[in-house]
């Protein structure tokens, strides 16, 4: 019964009803949960009473909140937080990001994504890892469900060959002074750029740091950068890719509180996942950053490329804000760790 | 194991020159993908009038120091003997001195013949040109102490082996040729693996790409090396460093600011990429950026490091605006040079050793 107190005020601020039926919480966010209130039984009465108090309490409380946040993000909305409630996982309650001193919303801060699609951006199973023999459980991979909308990736028939021959190849490294380096293994393994949208769900942080006319995305993982280009009036800076790059050239505007960036001018060379997913230098990533929270974001991408699908397709997942106390980036400079996998063939006592 | 050679190839010989004729700075090859600035035409090389001039500001009201800049120089770190006793050139002189330096880069254009392309030097050595930064009247880019120079080192630096960072894989041998470390990666150094290029702190110009972005908030100031793309992200809400078990390959830095001057302090380097070989745990960086007209920053940096110089030594490089934006410099994953450097040490072996046994007597029987 302690938790319905704070619930009946957000019942009260959205139908004005207790919001308690035989002794049982509910979230009450509808019109229709007004008629599941009303009840004459000894046991309900006694509810109903328990429950005028908790209202008074409740109202009490949240006139507080009210104070100490000016009225911003308002509990009545049904925020779960307000409510004491485990959270639906998937559903956000209405939010308005804050805004930076220039009135944009505030993107700043250091996120994370938990999905597992930096292995497979489908549904996969757990799998043993390379060397099982020596790397046990410290190598295993992680199953876990896909973050591709609809569950398949609309891939052209030869293209889906050329994936699966990726995957079969993935840990096949041949580094060549000539672009056949990039023919086989997986550009993450070779710790290069990891490309978009794959950066976003590798197991590492990024911090993203918004100035005026300029947002960059730094990642732990090979250190890769992108600078988006939020002002479309600067004439010095090309609408189209001067070059390609592993990263993308990357034009955004704020819809509202989303932000969206249009990349486009890849490297072809980059994997979404160790899976073999691939794309050609059409690639074309549509991303949309949505605060949905002030720890989270909803982050959605748009993947074009006719070269390999037959249609354009989506990915969507949460990033979760680190709130470490002074949380920075660590370096993961992994160039580092792989020099023997790339060059050991030529070392003078070769190493593979 | 090492190897002399007599410049193995025409890299070997432009990352020498680089070396050569750039003494002070450290030498610059070019592993890879290779970023060029939009560069803005020539212009006059004159600081733009400061009359009329207010700081710009960003929305939190932090003066403004976002954008592209260059550390583009000809002045030596460290004052020649010819200079002694003189801080400054006269107008002369320093016209002299700018002239001199466009010339080596009008002279680089010619480095490479059309057939055997391997650094665009029409590039490289039209950038000062092309970027128009106006000549500095210091006769060396120390400052302190007052004679120009680097304090001496300490007797425990001077024993304290090179960091393999500070290493190139050339080690030029003072007679046109050099010894060459290319048994394993590794032994190439951090820069021509690209596992670490650049980026400071300081910043300090090298033969090429001397951008540096500057991009900024309230919290953060964010320094981005054009060479190599490499970040620094500096905080200045006032949280502590690193703890020392943290080591960073461009230091951990903080900053905060002092009236309109940017002050950024960094310790908890990496041994291999400590700059100038200096003590990784005893190194301390204090950089000062203050915009002083619309076109220039006073950047100026103070290396404390007791156990590698008897006294503390601060230089000034002013910064220069230039047009952006960068590229992404990929440097590991076009990295050509690992490979043809470690294969061509390899065959370069093979012909030593067959050359040996044609050289050597008939067995006898």
């Amino acid at each position: 019964m302690g938790a319905c107190g704070f619930l009946g005020v957000v019942g009260l601020g959205s139908c004005l009803s207790p919001g308690v039926t035989g002794g049982r919480c509910f979230r009450c966010l509808t019109r229709n949960c007004c008629e599941h209130s009303l009840g004459t039984s000894p046991k309900r009465r006694f509810s109903m009473r328990l429950n005028l108090r908790h209202i008074v309490l409740g109202l009490t409380t949240a006139g507080a909140v009210l104070l100490l946040t000016g009225g911003r993000a308002i509990a009545a909305q049904g925020s779960a937080a307000a409510e004491n409630k485990i959270p639906m996982p998937g559903q956000f309650p209405p939010y308005k990001a804050p805004r930076t001193a220039d009135g944009k919303p505030d993107f700043n801060g250091i996120w994370q994504s938990f999905v597992t699609a930096d292995i497979d951006v489908q549904d996969h199973d757990a799998q043993p890892g390379p060397h099982p023999d020596i790397m046990g459980a410290y190598g295993a991979w992680p199953g876990g469900q896909g973050i591709v909308e609809g569950g398949e990736i609309p891939y052209k028939p030869e293209a889906l060959a050329q994936k699966k021959a990726n995957a079969e190849k993935r840990m096949v490294v041949n580094i060549t002074s000539d672009p056949h380096r990039h023919d086989t293994g997986d550009p993450e393994l070779k710790c290069y750029s990891p490309g978009v949208p794959r950066a976003n769900y590798m197991p590492f942080p990024f911090q993203i740091i918004q100035g005026t006319d300029t947002i960059l995305f730094s990642y732990q993982f090979a250190r890769a950068v992108r600078t988006i280009y939020m002002n479309p009036n600067d004439k010095t800076i090309p609408k189209e890719a001067p070059a390609d790059s592993w990263m993308g050239w990357s034009h955004g505007h704020f819809e509202g509180d989303t932000l969206v960036i249009d990349s486009t001018g890849f490297m072809p060379y980059t994997w979404f996942d160790r899976a073999g997913d691939y794309h050609s230098d059409a690639l074309h990533v549509i991303e949309r950053y949505t605060q949905v929270s002030p720890y989270h974001i909803m982050y959605e991408a748009t993947i074009e490329d006719p070269n390999v699908f037959t249609r354009p397709w989506k990915v969507s997942f949460p990033l979760y804000r680190r709130m470490e106390k002074n949380i920075q980036l660590v370096d993961f400079n992994c160039t580092e760790f792989v020099l023997d996998l790339l060059y050991g063939q030529y070392s003078k006592r070769p190493t593979k | 194991m090492t190897n002399h050679l007599a410049l193995p190839s025409r890299a070997i010989q432009i990352g020498l020159a680089a070396v050569l004729f750039t003494p002070t700075f450290v030498a610059a090859q070019s592993p890879g993908g290779v970023s060029v600035a939009h560069t803005k035409t020539a212009k006059a090389n004159a600081p733009a009038s400061t009359k009329g001039w207010t700081m710009p500001r960003t929305p939190d009201g932090q003066p403004d120091l976002h954008g592209y800049w260059t550390s583009e120089s000809f002045t030596p770190l460290e004052r020649p003997a010819k200079y002694a006793g003189r801080e400054f050139l006269t107008d002369e002189e320093a016209e002299a001195v700018q002239k001199a330096g466009l010339q080596r880069g009008y002279d680089r254009t010619y480095d490479d013949p059309v057939e055997e392309p391997v650094y665009d030097s029409t590039t490289f050595g039209l950038t000062p040109a092309l970027e128009g930064f106006a000549p500095n009247k210091r006769t060396s880019l120390i400052v302190d102490p007052p004679d120009g120079r680097m304090p001496p080192r300490t007797p425990e630096a001077m024993a304290r082996p090179r960091a393999i960072g500070d290493r190139d894989y050339i080690e030029p041998d003072g007679h046109g040729g050099g010894v060459v470390h290319a048994d394993t990666p590794k032994d190439i150094g951090v820069r021509t693996t690209c596992v670490s290029m650049s980026g400071g702190p300081p910043i300090l110009p090298g033969a090429y790409n001397n951008g540096v972005y500057i991009h900024q908030n309230a919290n953060y100031v964010v320094l981005q090396a054009e060479y190599g793309s490499e970040l620094r992200i500096i905080p200045l809400d006032g949280r502590p460093h690193a703890s020392a078990d943290i080591h960073r390959w461009h230091g951990d830095g903080r900053g905060h600011w002092e009236g309109d001057t940017l002050v950024v302090e960094t310790t908890n380097f990496r041994p291999e990429a400590t700059f100038r070989n200096a003590n990784p745990k005893t190194l301390k960086i204090t950089e000062r950026f203050k915009r002083v007209a619309p076109d220039q920053i006073e950047y100026g940096f103070t290396i404390d490091d007791p156990s590698t110089w008897t006294k503390p030594w601060t230089a000034i490089v002013p910064l220069h605006t230039i047009k952006g934006p960068f590229f992404e410099y990929a440097c590991s994953e076009s990295n050509m040079d690992v490979v043809n450097i470690m294969a061509g040490e390899r065959a370069s072996e093979k012909a030593r050793a067959e050359k040996a046994k044609g050289a050597s007597p008939p067995p006898k029987n």
